[in-house]
């Protein structure tokens, strides 16, 4: 899949480009607070297994694990997103050894270092998480993995590890990935 | 609606047909533009109905890209877009109407806001459909499609107008047609009606015709009997003029015996010649009894040489040619001298410069009997062939009007097959005719020859009993009866001679058919049953009596008669009577 994805990327990034002049308003603000309104949407495009799914007017719990690069970014970005009648409520969590990280739906795991990270997301293996890592942290990879591409964050997706955990992800955020791992 | 459209129909009948099928082609014509907008309306509904979808669907589809900014994602999903080679442009914009991401299938630029696209009109169709995030609009998608290129929805169309133009075309061709028609149809009932008034009239004209057809004939047959009456006259005119002529110089005193013999002479023939006149007229009325008598064929013409030299004249030589194997014939004897008279006139006719005739018998052998011909043979004008076929027409004649009846050679032929034979012409134009009688032979005895005038005397002599109305004929037979030894008494009527019969024997009676009162044949039936052996001979110049009803086997004596037929027929009559006393 990622050589078919190559050309529609660099003609959308040539778009952008071109419409970086015309709209600025759509022009990334910073690095950080992009990613911080990406991960609380994410849950949208995600379904979990039922088991996993919040009861009736619960909220979707978003983790933050570990360091913690957004602060009150994401909570307002989390604020605004209500998926199905279901609001989005961030937790942080200073490591996976904490029971209630069992209830997380999303979390966002930067650890101390690229070994860290990789063991809280082997961590989290067994359950039915979507992980999400930042290159910017080194080389572990969730499930949703940030990367900047030519000035834009941008993310790649392990589809074939969150089928493992039974998480489906949308075809239509899939269409966003810039690289999608079967 | 029924009743309005059975109104339509009405109306539509009485119009004349070829502005009928102008209105039905008119109405077909507007139905297919009709149907062409009409189709051209739902392309265009349907289109944007697709348009809408295809909005809705690119829309759904790209919530992500515009939820996470993705304006590389939008671009690409619009991308996708191009697929549909109807679109002509794809614009998505964002939450604020900016746009983000679309092309141009004609590679132009777009409006940067969806206000500024918004304000222009497109030539497409164009649909437009929010990005729905969580019944909030995150973002708007707008295309135009193109309508179907113009030549291939042209083409659609012409299909159509075609099949249109085409069923208005029969329409019209057929509503020509329909007028041609019923003006055909027209002309057709006109001319068959124009036809039955000429065919009754033609109907007419032939009746009319045929009643100035049957007016002309009875004029013709009126004129005919003019003519035959008128020439009669005249015929008898002469002859009665040579008859008194010769009488006056008979009762002369002091002339010489051989004067007195040709004056005689001169009565007899012309009285012959007037007997077989009435003979003719009698003939002609299919009137006169025929008295077949056993005739010497030969003799009867040697004795006629004398008769037919008068009635030619001078610039006529005669010859005959009589065969010995010449038979007897049994034939009505004056007739057959009128006959050959006849034929005789139309020879002199033929021959108004003179020439010849020739008279011969021959004898003809037939398996059904023997025949005798007898020829007459002139050397005149001869006869046409028309002429030649008609001429036994009656009435026919090529001579002027008072000169020719066209009766003789008619009256001939049916004397001819009245007699069992038949009569012959053949003739050549410019050298001359032979006219032939044929007539069956006859095996009865001839009667003894005949006796001359004067010679006359009966062999048997007897009280004869005369009964006649007509003082003249009365007289002259009385005299002639004398002449011949009779005693005679006289009666003028049938109750005289009742009652003379009455008061004295008689050995004959001889009596007149037409009388008043009584007549011969009444008389003659009384006296059968008062004295059945009493002889009885009639006499008459013709009777419808006798025709009608016959003699009862009595013999007849013609009138005119002669003293020697007289008297044969008295000695016969007296011979019969004596054998059967005897
Ligand atoms: N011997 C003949 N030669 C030439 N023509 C003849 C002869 N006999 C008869 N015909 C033709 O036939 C016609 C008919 O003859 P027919 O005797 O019937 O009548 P007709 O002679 O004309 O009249 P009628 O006898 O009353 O005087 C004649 O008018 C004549 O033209
Ligand atoms: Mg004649």
């Amino acid at each position: 899949m990622a050589p078919r994805r190559l050309l529609p990327a660099l003609l959308g990034a040539l778009a952008t480009a071109t419409m970086a002049a015309a709209a600025p308003a759509f022009a990334q603000a910073s690095e950080q607070a992009v990613k911080a309104a990406f991960v609380p949407k994410f849950a949208r495009y995600v379904g979990w297994p039922p088991a996993a799914q919040p009861g009736a007017g619960q909220p979707y719990y978003l983790c933050v694990i570990g360091r913690d690069p957004f602060g009150a970014l994401i909570d307002r970005a989390a604020a605004s997103e209500v998926i199905d009648g279901h609001p989005v409520a961030v937790r942080r969590f200073a490591s996976i050894d904490f029971e209630a990280v069992a209830g997380c739906h999303l979390a966002f795991i930067a650890g101390a270092n690229d070994a860290a990270t990789a063991q809280m997301v082997e961590g989290l293996k067994r359950q039915a998480v979507l992980t999400i890592t930042d290159a910017r942290n080194g080389h572990a990879r969730g499930m949703i993995h940030f990367a900047v591409v030519a000035g834009r964050v941008r993310f790649s997706i392990d589809q074939g590890t969150a089928a493992g955990r039974g998480i489906t992800i949308s075809s239509r955020l899939l269409a966003l990935a810039v690289e999608v791992k079967p | 609606m029924r009743a309005l459209l059975a109104r339509a129909a009405a109306w539509l009948r009485n119009l004349p047909a070829a502005a009928a099928a102008g209105l039905v082609a008119l109405i077909v014509v507007a139905a297919g533009t009709a149907i062409i907008l009409q189709s051209e309306a739902s392309y265009r509904a349907q289109k944007s109905e697709e348009a809408q979808v295809q909005a809705d669907i690119l829309a759904s589809s790209i919530v992500a890209a515009i939820d996470f900014g993705d304006a590389a994602a939008a671009q690409e999903a619009a991308d996708a877009m191009r697929v549909n080679r109807q679109l002509r442009g794809v614009a998505i914009y964002d939450r604020s109407g900016t746009r983000i991401a679309g092309y141009r299938r004609d590679g132009l630029g777009q409006r940067p806001t969806l206000a500024e696209a918004r304000s222009v009109t497109s030539p497409g169709i164009v649909a437009e459909a929010p990005v729905m995030k969580d019944r909030k609009r995150i973002g708007t998608v707008r295309l135009a499609v193109d309508r179907q290129p113009l030549d291939t929805r042209f083409g659609r169309y012409a299909v159509i107008a075609l099949l249109v133009l085409m069923a208005a075309f029969v329409v019209g061709v057929l509503g020509v047609a329909q007028a041609m028609l019923r003006r055909a149809n027209r002309e057709l009932e006109l001319r068959a009606t124009a036809l039955g008034e000429a065919n009754s009239e033609l109907t007419h004209q032939i009746a009319e015709r045929a009643k100035a057809e049957d007016q002309l004939r009875q004029a013709q047959k009126m004129q005919a009997l003019g003519q035959l009456t008128g020439g009669i006259a005249h015929d008898f005119n002469n002859l009665l003029t040579v008859i008194q002529g010769s009488a006056d110089m008979l009762t002369r005193p002091g002339l010489k015996a051989e004067r007195r013999q040709r004056f005689a002479e001169a009565i007899v023939q012309a009285a012959a010649r007037a007997a077989a006149l009435t003979g003719q007229l009698l003939a002609f009325a299919r009137r006169q009894p025929l008295q077949p008598e056993v005739i010497d064929v030969n003799a009867m013409i040697a004795g006629m040489i004398d008769l037919l030299d008068r009635t030619l004249g001078e610039r006529f030589t005669i010859r005959t040619d009589l065969s010995h194997e010449a038979c007897a014939v049994e034939a009505d004897r004056a007739q057959l001298a009128s006959a050959v008279l006849n034929i005789a006139v139309n020879a002199r006719d033929a021959m108004p410069d003179g020439g010849s005739l020739a008279i011969a018998t021959e004898r003809v052998h037939h398996e059904e009997g023997d025949q005798i011909a007898i020829c007459v043979t002139d050397t005149g004008a001869g006869m046409d062939e028309e002429t030649q076929t008609r001429a036994l027409e009656p009435f026919f004649t090529t001579k002027g009007a008072g000169k020719g009846t066209g009766l003789g050679l008619s009256q001939v032929y049916g004397f001819a097959t009245q007699s069992g034979g038949d009569l012959k012409i053949v003739s050549t134009p410019g050298e001359g005719t032979t006219v032939t009688i044929l007539l069956p032979c006859s095996d009865a005895p001839l009667p003894a020859p005949e006796t001359g005038p004067g010679e006359a005397r009966a062999a048997q002599i007897g009280a004869v009993l005369l009964v006649e109305d007509n003082e003249e004929v009365g007289e002259f037979a009385e005299a002639m009866l004398r002449e011949l030894g009779h005693s005679v008494t006289w009666a003028r009527s049938a109750a005289e001679a009742l009652q003379a019969v009455a008061e004295r024997p008689f050995d004959v009676v001889l009596s007149d058919v037409v009388m008043p009162m009584m007549s011969g044949i009444e008389l003659a039936d009384q006296l059968r049953l008062l004295q059945p052996d009493l002889p009885l001979v009639l006499t008459t110049g013709y009777s419808d009596e006798i025709a009608r009803s016959g003699t009862g086997g009595r013999p007849v004596l013609l009138k005119p008669y002669r003293i020697e037929t007289l008297a044969a027929v008295l000695d016969e009559a007296l011979m019969g009577a004596k054998a059967e006393a005897e």
